[in-house]
């Protein structure tokens, strides 16, 4: 893995967009009202919110496809107003909902982003058939792009945006529609492209499993602005969500595990006790000498972190 | 950014552009059509009024310059009306090139495919009215050629500006305003016959100047002291003012939003 530990690929401060459109009567959207990010080169960070948190409009100031109104914004060290024609070269990005010439073939495409980056004869052919094998795009090399499936338009997407050997990538909604099998391997793929080739990451998601699993950091975005921003397990700490212990009794209720110090609620369900506390690890032992000394039988024991789905919805509220 | 490298990006777009038009057979079949049934009415129209063999000559050439110029700015404008149909106009954008690139790579294939519309009509005109395209010489006929290709680039970029300015909604006012203005140049009659004040504005199109050139050498007395000095200079400001208009669009798509708009 290549190490450029320390450096920022990205340090965006203060970033404002505001959206003007309709005519005659104008409508202002207020995308992003103050949004400062940095990421540490080498990185997969993760950028979620609900929809029409800010997201895409972050991403694509990122990566010079719209000019921000207010703000500085640092990527790979370039000014991404003023030195973007350097930073293209450098970058690349993709789309969950992607969309390209529809008669071209698959190869085409690729070729012809290929050229635009600079590529061509021998080392063009090598990075387009590398690229079809990676994607798992063989049988298709010839199909025309309104031909595939979504799943397949997909792969395009991700493969065109790896032509240029970029060193940082935006991938907005990778796995978008596709099955869980594919969705395994894209995942399993974006996490090589970090591992192998020290490729830097911003993603967007919907999908919190993928979040948790990628993602190295997450900045949480909402009505353009960044509300938290951590590792996945910080973030769950954070928002104080709390640990669950879950307990299989008999007899099967035991009233007074609320009043326990430390114990924030308890419910049952389907025979289980599920009692929420502020740290699992403290609480468990104190817990269960409780159950103990009141002659109790322990029949089953679970204790879970909360899920990044739980403190998406606790942020989105 | 090195030679090679502009080049390459230029070819790109040629390639693409070249591909996409040899991938619908019905581009193909639009392309051909209304330039033969432009010369076969004008020419039946011509010998029912009974026209002297200068006169069709004049309108002849009139209708053949209207269909070289408007096939290839039709191709300089697929720069990025192709891709402003399949939605894909923010990949190009993201990659590090130029508008030069995509007007130019079009361009070419503008100019391939008006060449071939022009050699068809120009032997449709020979075999059905008796005209001949080469009676003024090669280098008339190449600078004839040379000002139809300038005025189609011209109007193919500022197409291009209008719909990254306006959205992709702005296509038909886009058209309509180009081709008024194509019109006024002079196409089917010398521009002494217009009023005062449209005969100043058919002055200031390009296509005015070439076409009165390459119709002196029909027996028809040139209006202009410089004709082609006079294109080709007019040629060279309009097409900076396009270039420069279409850059100033973009620029405030990637401002507005609009560029991602059309790509999704
Ligand atoms: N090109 C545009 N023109 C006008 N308004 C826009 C444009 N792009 C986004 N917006 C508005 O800006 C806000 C943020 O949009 P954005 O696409 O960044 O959200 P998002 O977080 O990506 O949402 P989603 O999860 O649905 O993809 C929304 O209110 C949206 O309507
Ligand atoms: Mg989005």
């Amino acid at each position: 893995m290549v190490s450029f530990l320390g450096m920022l690929a990205i340090d965006a401060r203060d970033v404002e967009k505001t959206f003007r459109s309709g005519w005659p009567r104008r409508r202002e959207t207020q995308a992003l009202r103050g949004v400062s990010l940095t990421v540490e080169r080498g990185a997969i960070v993760g950028v979620l919110g609900p929809n029409g948190a800010g997201k895409t409009t972050l991403l694509s100031i990122l990566a010079t496809l719209l000019t921000p109104d207010r703000g500085t914004v640092m990527v790979l060290g370039h000014d991404v107003v003023r030195e973007a024609g350097a930073l293209r070269r450098r970058l690349n990005m993709a789309s969950g909902r992607p969309s390209f010439l529809w008669s071209l073939r698959v190869a085409e495409i690729i070729a012809f982003y290929g050229r635009l980056y600079g590529l061509s004869g021998a080392a063009l052919r090598r990075r387009v058939d590398g690229l079809i094998e990676l994607c798992e795009l063989g049988p298709y090399r010839r199909v025309p792009y309104s031909d595939l499936s979504t799943g397949l338009k997909q792969r395009v997407a991700l493969a065109k945006s790896l032509v240029n050997d970029p060193e940082l990538l935006f991938l907005d909604e990778p796995t978008l529609g596709l099955d869980p099998d594919v969705s395994v391997r894209v995942r399993a793929h974006i996490a090589r492209l970090r591992r192998e080739q020290g490729i830097t990451i911003v993603l967007t998601t919907h999908y919190m499993r993928e979040a948790d699993e990628l993602c190295d950091e997450i900045a949480f975005i909402k009505g353009g602005r960044i509300l938290a921003r951590g590792t996945p397990g910080e973030l769950k700490r954070q928002i104080r969500l709390g640990e669950v212990i879950a307990l299989r009794l008999d007899p099967a209720r035991v009233p007074w595990l609320a009043e326990i110090p430390g114990v924030l609620r308890c419910v049952e369900l389907d025979g289980w006790v599920e009692c929420t506390v502020d740290e699992a690890e403290k609480r468990l032992p104190e817990l269960l000498r409780a159950l103990h000394a009141d002659g109790v039988v322990i029949r089953n024991v679970q204790v879970r972190e909360p899920e990044l789905e739980e403190v998406f919805v606790e942020l989105a509220k | 950014m090195s030679w090679r490298n502009e080049l390459l990006a230029v070819w790109a777009v040629t390639l693409r552009n070249a591909l996409m038009g040899a991938r619908n057979v019905f581009f193909f079949f639009e392309l051909l059509f209304w330039p033969i049934v432009g010369v076969l009415s004008i020419g039946l129209m011509s010998r029912f009024l009974e026209l002297t063999e200068a006169q069709a000559s004049f309108v002849l050439v009139g209708t053949i310059a209207l269909s070289v110029v408007n096939v290839c700015q039709l191709e300089v404008a697929y720069a990025v009306l192709l891709d402003v149909w399949s939605k894909s106009l923010k990949h190009q954008f993201l990659a590090p090139i130029g508008i030069r690139h995509l007007t130019l790579g079009s361009w070419v294939v503008g100019m391939v495919r008006s060449l071939a519309v022009f050699v068809l009509l120009a032997a449709l005109g020979r075999w059905a009215f008796g005209f001949h395209v080469l009676q003024p010489g090669w280098f008339a006929l190449a600078m004839f050629l040379l000002g139809c290709f300038l005025t189609a680039w011209v109007v193919g970029v500022a197409v291009c500006a209008l719909i990254t300015l306006f959205g992709n909604r702005a296509e038909a006012f886009a058209w309509a305003t180009v081709n008024m203005v194509l019109v006024l140049a002079g196409i089917y009659y010398p521009i002494s016959v217009l009023p005062d004040s449209i005969a100043a504005i058919a002055r200031a199109i390009p296509l005015t100047y070439f076409l009165d050139a390459y119709r002196s050498h029909y027996g028809f007395a040139s209006e202009f002291r410089a004709p082609i000095a006079t294109g080709l200079a007019l040629s060279a400001l309009y097409a900076a003012l396009a270039h420069w208009a279409f850059l100033a669009a973009i620029h405030r798509a990637r401002r507005t939003g609009l560029l991602l708009k059309m790509s999704e």
